[in-house]
């Protein structure tokens, strides 16, 4: 490795490998053997070959701010690829960009700007995470309830499978036959093999942009208004709901918003597009929050309170450090017409096992994030949570949701897989895999309980027996 | 139910579908079977050999449709003209416009991934399907996705099937996004430049003017002519929005050359346009080489009578149909139009494909076909004449 890499860049002792030990969920702590740190592309796939031949199995990681404990190694090697962080092309009048896996996700947007243009995905910790993170979590964000997600927005891949093996998926030239593989691997989480580049669509900047608050007197009241809101019609940019614990947290931290701190939830709104009618949609908008009894709507005067505005809801998880050691960041999905009920439950699940649930999350998406400060060195608390958190999943799923819109499965939602899926569904995700992975080396253990692959519990029992 | 040696399956259900498949499978040597949604495709040139059709017109009907989550589920031969009257009811649509004739179904419009001119807005079958239930080769029911319109659980089946063809599993039934009316729809013909150089500054100008088309199609002048519209090569732009909106985009598009306004059936009507027996692919490139593809188009079409094109302009793909009986133009225009971008066959003579389709035989493709039709016994030769 050190022969590839050099020295610097392959860590071996534990105090340096600390770091890795963990991604952005707490809770789960895996220590790698190795970790090796390429710089270009070539040493990517001298990395990836050398693993190849010696078949050790290897976990890619990008800015390791993944929420499903999907980027940690447990006893194997960590392929670290944020030293790539090259945007080696941007195309302004086809409106794409060909970056390298590393390359931090704001930092495209930022190199965007002077076309007009910007890379539409922007989950909360864009200012961190990584395009080949983006691409192999299929992330959301905010945003993406208009203008979709990773998978919508990522036109070609150059891959290298474990084998060594190059292919590329997509195309930037054209329509391309053949099944969806780009597609496939948009999501994979890692286990299919590692991005070398990707090229991807840039949207173009909106004229117009008007950035709403309405807050509410209850819960129920907000998620009404959001069913109203999305079944008028209109697709905001983004829809956001905030509840009190939230709200606290976030006033009481540098983040500080301005969201009125008494409001039972607060919905933060975005509508762009042509500056033509613009006015007139925020209107209504305003109007179906007040119909919905919202106790005020503002409406963000300037850039400056624009921002502000957001940067209280993007930089939330960070707020609720205040109240807590540790944070369970959860990610569900539900029909958008569940959210009052489900939203109620959530609640009643919370008073139950005595926990805090701080909900802020993508109402528009019915994308909920359950999160839950606490302490993780109490195993009382921790198990008390635990207990929650599988009931909010129950919950979620019996209202006809799924268990992550845009964190993924990695490790920390692996039992929740059977909830949802068969052992025929399971067993065919299994063999999708093995198209890429056959040797099951790419971030092992990740996505699918490995119980559920047909396949591989018989090849294990022959060779038991 | 189903016996060997009667001209067509006709399934009640999911696990009949089942039953059949694993009968299939079991058969020494597998028994063929061509999987019929709507029929529009059965003769797209892309032979089935010895099959048995597979008629899933029993599998209609929607399965859950709540307005307000702006999601559908039904089983896979419900009629898509039938969901569409169902959720305009409720001021809905479903974003799928592939090309083709009244029968389509929402299983064969995913299975097949035809897309028309609101793919460049409102996406392609791939970003509008959130679900499936499908019956693999071997007769299992495998589900992937689900029913909400954020999901990143578990790899991802419904991407894999979507433009399949029904050679990696049957979809039995899917769930797909909707989308709200627009308040306010107009559709404004904008006349096109005929220069090269002229016609790609036009372009260009279209895609950056301060709009927010559904849809912007160029025809050519024959089939304009035949939508009754104009004479002369064409844009059609459709846009939507407010009233504000829809009047500032109107103001865009008259300063972007001579426009009229033109009845809204024509989307409906381009959809329909393909003659009967007609030849049709697909030509790409950047959208940037729209222009220059257009162009080789005319001139690879020169000797032929009565060819439709039209192109998208926004994901830069010129869809050319010719009509039926001309054989020996075909190969040569196949040929012609390969090198200047690539093409998509959609309905072409079998001797036509040539290098076409080549993706198909790729090992990751033939890993699929093996891994989810093992007994290869759904569809073969859909795909491509050697697939």
């Amino acid at each position: 490795m050190a022969a590839i890499v050099g020295e610097r860049h392959v860590l071996e002792r534990p105090s340096e490998l600390l770091v890795y030990t963990a991604d952005g969920l707490p809770g789960y702590r895996k220590q790698p053997s190795l970790a090796v740190f390429p710089r270009t592309r070539d040493e990517v796939i001298a990395v990836v070959r050398l693993l190849a031949r010696e078949n050790v199995p290897f976990v890619p990681r990008g800015a390791g701010t993944g929420l499903s404990g999907g980027a940690l190694a447990d006893g194997c090697v960590l392929l670290g690829l944020n030293r790539l962080t090259s945007i080696l092309s941007i195309d302004p009048v086809n409106r794409t960009a060909v970056v390298e896996p590393g390359v931090v996700n704001v930092n495209l947007t930022k190199a965007a700007m002077p076309y007009g243009l910007h890379y539409a995905p922007d989950p909360s910790s864009q200012a961190a995470c990584t395009i080949g993170g983006n691409v192999a979590e299929n992330a959301g964000g905010p945003h993406c309830l208009k203008y979709g997600v990773t998978l919508n927005h990522v036109v070609a891949l150059n891959i290298i499978l474990p084998s060594g093996e190059l292919t590329s998926l997509g195309s930037a030239d054209g329509e391309r036959d053949g099944y969806d593989f780009l597609g496939a691997f948009v999501g994979s989480e890692g286990c299919f093999g590692v991005a070398l580049d990707a090229t991807v669509r840039l949207s173009r900047n909106p004229e117009g942009v008007r950035t709403l608050l309405a807050d509410f007197m209850s819960v129920d009241a907000a998620a009404r208004a959001t069913s109203s809101i999305i079944g008028a019609g209109i697709v905001p940019a983004a829809l956001e709901m905030m509840d009190n614990p939230t709200i606290r947290a976030v006033e009481a931290s540098i983040y500080a918003a301005g969201y009125p701190t008494d409001a039972a939830a607060v919905l933060l709104m975005e509508i762009d597009g042509l500056e033509a009618g613009l006015d007139r949609d925020a209107a209504m908008l305003e109007a179906l929050c007040r119909e919905g009894g919202a106790r005020d709507v503002r409406i963000a005067r300037d850039e400056r309170e624009r921002t502000r505005l957001w940067q209280g809801r993007k930089k939330a998880f960070g707020a609720m450090g205040r109240v807590s050691s540790h944070l369970v960041v959860q990610d569900a999905v539900i029909p958008r017409t569940r959210l009052p009920d489900v939203l109620n439950a959530i609640a009643e699940i919370g008073r139950k096992h005595r926990i805090t649930v701080c909900n802020v999350f993508h109402a528009g998406d019915g994308n909920l994030h359950p999160n839950i400060p606490y302490n993780a060195n109490d195993p009382d608390e921790s198990g008390r949570v635990y207990l929650a958190m599988r009931e909010v999943m129950a919950a979620c799923v019996a209202a006809g949701g799924s268990v992550t819109g845009e964190h993924g499965i990695g490790l920390d939602k692996l039992e929740y897989m059977e909830l949802i899926f068969s052992n025929d569904s399971l067993d065919a995700m299994c063999r999708l895999r093995a198209l890429f992975d056959p040797d099951r080396r790419a971030n092992p253990g990740k996505v699918v309980p490995v119980h559920a692959c047909r396949e591989w519990t018989m090849a294990v029992s022959t060779r038991v027996s | 139910m189903t016996t060997v040696g009667e001209k067509f399956l006709t399934p009640r259900d999911t696990a009949d579908v089942c039953e059949i498949v694993r009968e299939s499978f079991a058969v020494r040597g597998g028994r063929q079977l061509r999987i019929v949604g709507g029929g529009s495709w059965l003769d797209a040139g892309r032979p089935v050999l010895d099959a048995i059709p597979l008629r899933l017109t029993n599998l209609a009907g929607v399965v859950e449709y709540i307005p307000g989550d702006l999601t559908l589920t039904a089983h896979a031969a419900t009629p898509l003209a039938e969901l569409q009257r169902l959720v305009r009811a409720h001021g809905q649509w479903v974003p799928l416009d592939a090309m083709g004739n009244e029968h389509a179904t929402v299983g064969g419009a995913l299975a097949t991934a035809g897309y028309g001119p609101l793919s460049a807005t409102v996406g392609r079958p791939r970003d509008v399907a959130l679900g499936v239930e499908l019956v693999t080769g071997e007769g299992r029911v495998i589900r992937g996705g689900g029913r909400v319109v954020k999901n990143v659980a578990g790899f991802d089946m419904v991407r894999l099937n979507v433009g399949a063809w029904g050679t990696l599993g049957i979809i039995t039934e899917a769930t797909v996004r909707l989308r709200a009316l627009p308040t306010v729809e107009a559709t404004i013909a904008v006349a096109l430049a005929s220069e090269i150089e002229r016609l790609t500054n036009q372009l260009l100008a279209l895609r950056s003017a301060l709009l927010a088309p559904l849809a912007m199609e160029m025809l050519n002048a024959v089939l304009a002519s035949r939508l009754d519209i104009a004479t002369a090569d064409i844009v059609l732009v459709r846009v939507a929005g407010n009233e504000e909106s829809v009047r500032a985009q109107r103001q865009v598009l008259e300063s972007l050359g001579d426009t009229c306004d033109v009845p809204h059936d024509v989307w409906d009507r381009l959809q329909r346009s393909d003659p009967e027996g007609s030849a049709s692919m697909r030509l790409s490139h950047r959208p940037s080489e729209l222009a220059t593809l257009w162009g080789a188009t005319k001139t690879a079409c020169a000797s032929i009578v009565d060819v439709q094109v039209h192109a998208n302009i926004e994901r830069g793909i010129v869809r050319v149909v010719v009509p039926g009986g001309m054989s020996a133009e075909l190969q040569p225009l196949v040929s012609a139009l390969a090198s200047a971008g690539h093409v998509i066959a959609e309905r072409l003579p079998v001797q036509c494909w040539g290098s076409l389709g080549a993706d198909f035989a790729s090992p990751l493709a033939v890993g699929a076909r093996r891994a989810f039709d093992p007994g290869a016994i759904l569809n073969r030769g859909v795909l491509a004449p050697h697939a």
